[in-house]
């Protein structure tokens, strides 16, 4: 063997050091989920974060990461986050002109549905024995994934939990979205948009635009509000 | 994309300076959100560079939440032995959080185009 050469050995444990391999390994694994999404026809219960998620646990487990490890390097894509929450602004600021007019239903819409998703999560997990960690990640489960993380810290609540939880809440969501709302004869196509916002933020969003342009943006316009409403609100209302 | 990245970013940096020494309750990048979305309203527009950034941003979200989620492996155990209690919840409430959403809306809609 050369000498001058480092062997494998080194190279690993210099990589697995440098931020390189979480944000090669969280972007890779993003990739191929949009890809397989997309070969399924943008199936909604292939989505393109949760197989991200899935690949890159595999992946970790499989060279013995520890996770704060990964999180160490993968943390420059966490920080945008609440640059891309800030951001959020935009699209709700397009949105807001849709409001007139409609300014009762929808808020009414989004109280009683903001409750009912705290209300008949927490009541479920506790009648069914889930301990206290579990319980805390549902309170923000409805609100898009990073307002949620925001809140759980607040209320002291597991970020990384109810992040699981909002994401698989938008993924149930948009899969069962239509025939729920087929089921409550619910037709206009801002209503349904709406609904499916308030209870399946950014996934269900993405959902309703493939499915109707105007449902679409009531969804965003309803994951926005959602989001404020639910920061403002559940801390207030947990402690 | 550099000089609407710098907008919002200030926003959010603003954002958590007010959630640190006064709305302690508020996530800071909610709170620059709000502020953000106050200040377009007084412009009454979007500087392009402002609506490039937000949407590349908003187009990749999920890509975002992805290291944190992957802490999914850290509670794997104990998910695993509450696994019941989680599906159930988690699929009934998103069953009754969009039948009761689209459901109010329609009575309310109606009810409002009755009185019109």
């Amino acid at each position: 063997m050369n000498p001058d050469l480092p062997d494998i050995h080194e190279i690993w444990v210099y990589l697995s050091g440098s931020p390189l391999l979480a944000l090669v390994l969280t972007l890779a694994a993003y990739q191929i989920g949009i890809v397989v999404s997309e070969r399924l026809g943008r199936h909604p219960l292939a989505n393109p974060v949760a197989i991200a998620v899935l690949l890159v646990a595999a992946a970790i487990t499989a060279i013995d990461m520890p996770y704060p490890k990964y999180f160490e390097g993968a943390q420059f894509v966490h920080f945008l986050l609440g640059t891309a929450t800030v951001a959020l602004a935009v699209p709700i600021y397009h949105g807001l002109k849709e409001l007139r007019g409609r300014v009762v239903p929808l808020f009414a819409a989004l109280l009683a549905g903001g409750a009912t998703s705290i209300v008949s999560a927490v009541g479920i997990a506790r009648l069914l024995g889930a301990d206290d960690s579990i319980v805390g990640g549902f309170y923000a489960k409805s609100v898009t994934a990073p307002i949620a993380m925001g809140v759980a810290e607040r209320i002291h609540a597991s970020p990384t939990l109810t992040a699981v939880f909002a994401v698989s809440t938008g993924i149930l969501g948009a899969a069962l979205g239509r025939f729920v709302l087929d089921a409550v004869g619910s037709k206009a196509w801002w209503q349904r948009g709406f609904a499916l916002g308030i209870a399946a933020h950014g996934i269900g969003t993405a959902r309703a635009f493939s499915v109707n342009e105007e449902a679409g943006r009531f969804s965003g316009l309803a994951m926005g509000l959602h989001g404020i409403l639910g920061a403002l609100l559940i801390p207030l209302f947990v402690r | 994309m550099i000089a609407g990245l710098v907008e919002i970013l200030l926003f959010q940096g603003l954002g958590e300076i007010v959630s640190r020494f006064a709305l302690t309750l508020i996530p800071g990048p909610v709170i620059g959100l709000i502020l953000l979305l106050a200040w377009l309203q007084l412009r009454k527009r979007v500087p392009a560079q402002v609506e490039l950034v937000a949407s590349t941003l908003t187009r990749h979200l999920g890509l975002l939440f992805v290291p944190a989620a992957v802490g999914v492996v850290m509670f794997w155990p104990h998910l695993k032995s509450n696994a019941l209690a989680v599906v159930a919840a988690l699929v009934v409430s998103v069953v009754l959080t969009i039948a009761v959403s689209a459901t109010v809306l329609r009575v309310l809609a109606r009810r409002r185009r009755r009185e019109s």
